[in-house]
């Protein structure tokens, strides 16, 4: 698979995979790109360019491998990608969802709304659990992060930076990130196998095809994070640490 | 797409280096794909049904096993239902969970149709995945787990030891495709196997 560049088409990218439009939508780039190729686009939205770039290509394509050039861009960058990626998940991926799954308890005979309600209820628990793993993520590692990269900058040393680094460094969140697909996964397994017919087909094939799409974001989300952002706060901290001599 | 790539899964063991030259060779003769795992103890033996997810097959010489042997092939058998196993030996095992046999007394012609016949054979996998309904004893087990018991409660409560649990667990998720304990309580609840009033 070749590798989109800065000089493809903005349109002509989205017309080859329109998977990747949640994806543009992340950055703030709107639809209605005329002939402007990448590179064009991102300036007039003020987007980090070869981030957008690996980014695009990292999920336009698994087996590529992003690592080298990613450790090139700053964290914060990529922090504020992550950020705006977990509310595109709460408010317009999981609202989506339950709204289908409201349409189907509606329309659903008396037996099976009552199965409709137990997927329901653990559509909520799922949804409480990705919250609060979003919101550890953005209150307690994010923050660190940044801290990390503005400590290197100004060569500014705080007392309290040095002993997170030794007391809970980013190895701790890497060894206690939980996978989020699972629970989607027995969802899909759920309806496919078990939840009895039902009458509004297409509801449920929406419903299904939304939970397909969450899943493989969530996956590429999580690798993004396991393989790109851990990797770059690990040598972010060597680094902080080799520089005070610790 | 991940199915098709999917290959086969073989384990080769025996203690002897000659053996497993051999029987790889063989399967390269009679044009078997899988990938090839080799064990030259019991203990890596188990390390290997452990670790290699999905294993469809096991060719096992019978002087790896410790002193009791038949029990050690029906461990075998519990801890990896899904994979076919066929035994090399100076003779056939008594009371052998397992019906395919290579004896040291055969010849080339009888050995390679052996393994044949083996590799051949529609795959244990196909129907066992295909029925997805549980034994009793597996509902008597999902009941426990969609009320939020732990393995130990689960065992002291069934009378089975924790291992037992874990085999069956292993088992309920492969039979349906459920993970999260959350997930085997809403199939719980949906076969009406327990009731919503019971759950913690």
């Amino acid at each position: 698979m070749v590798a989109f560049t800065r000089k493809n088409k903005m349109a002509e990218v989205i017309l080859r995979d329109y998977q990747l439009l949640p994806i543009i939508s992340r950055f703030g780039i709107q639809l209605g790109f005329g002939n402007k190729n990448i590179e064009e686009v991102c300036i007039d939205r003020n987007v980090d360019l070869a981030f957008f770039l690996e980014i695009l290509n990292s999920y336009h394509n698994a087996d590529y491998y992003p690592e080298n050039h990613l450790s090139g861009f700053k964290a914060d960058v990529m922090i504020s990608y992550l950020t705006n990626t977990h509310s595109y998940y709460l408010n317009s991926k999981v609202p989506h969802i339950e709204l289908f799954i409201d349409k189907m308890q509606k329309e659903a005979k008396k037996e099976n709304s009552r199965n409709i309600g137990l997927l329901k209820q653990f559509f909520n628990e799922y949804k409480i659990d990705i919250e609060h793993h979003f919101k550890d993520e953005e209150k307690n590692v994010f923050p660190y992060i940044l801290d990390l990269e503005e400590a290197l900058k100004t060569n500014n040393y705080s007392t309290e930076l040095i002993e997170k680094i030794k007391k809970e460094p980013i190895e701790v969140y890497e060894r206690n990130h939980e996978s989020l697909e699972v629970k989607l996964a027995d969802m899909k397994n759920l309806i496919i196998r078990f939840l009895p017919p039902l009458s509004c087909e297409d509801d449920c094939e929406r419903l299904l095809t939304e939970l397909f799409q969450l899943e493989c974001d969530i996956e590429d989300h999580t690798r993004m994070e396991e393989k790109v952002l851990i990797p770059k706060v690990k040598m972010l901290e060597r680094k902080v640490l080799e520089y005070y001599g610790i | 797409m991940e199915f098709e790539h999917k290959k086969m899964q073989t384990v080769i063991a025996s203690e002897q280096y000659l053996v497993r030259l051999g029987v790889k060779t063989l399967l390269n003769v009679i044009g078997v794909e899988s990938d090839l795992h080799e064990a030259d103890s019991f203990e890596e033996l188990e390390r290997l049904i452990n670790d290699v997810p999905d294993l469809n097959y096991l060719i096992l010489s019978d002087e790896l096993l410790p002193k009791k042997k038949q029990d050690c092939l029906k461990d075998i058998k519990g801890s990896c239902s899904l994979c076919k196993t066929i035994i090399i030996g100076q003779q056939k095992i008594p009371g052998c969970v397992f019906e395919h046999f290579i004896l040291h007394s055969y010849d080339r012609k009888q050995v390679v149709e052996e393994l044949q016949n083996f590799f051949q054979e529609p795959e244990l996998t196909q129907e066992k995945n295909d029925s997805c309904t549980l034994s009793d004893r597996e509902i008597d087990v999902l009941k426990t787990v969609a009320l939020g018991c732990s393995n130990k409660e689960i065992a002291d409560q069934l009378f089975i030891s924790i291992n037992t649990v874990i085999t069956h667990r292993k088992n309920i998720t492969g039979k349906l495709g459920i993970k999260t304990i959350s997930g085997l309580t809403v199939y719980a609840l949906m076969n009406h196997i327990i009731k919503a009033e019971e759950v913690r």
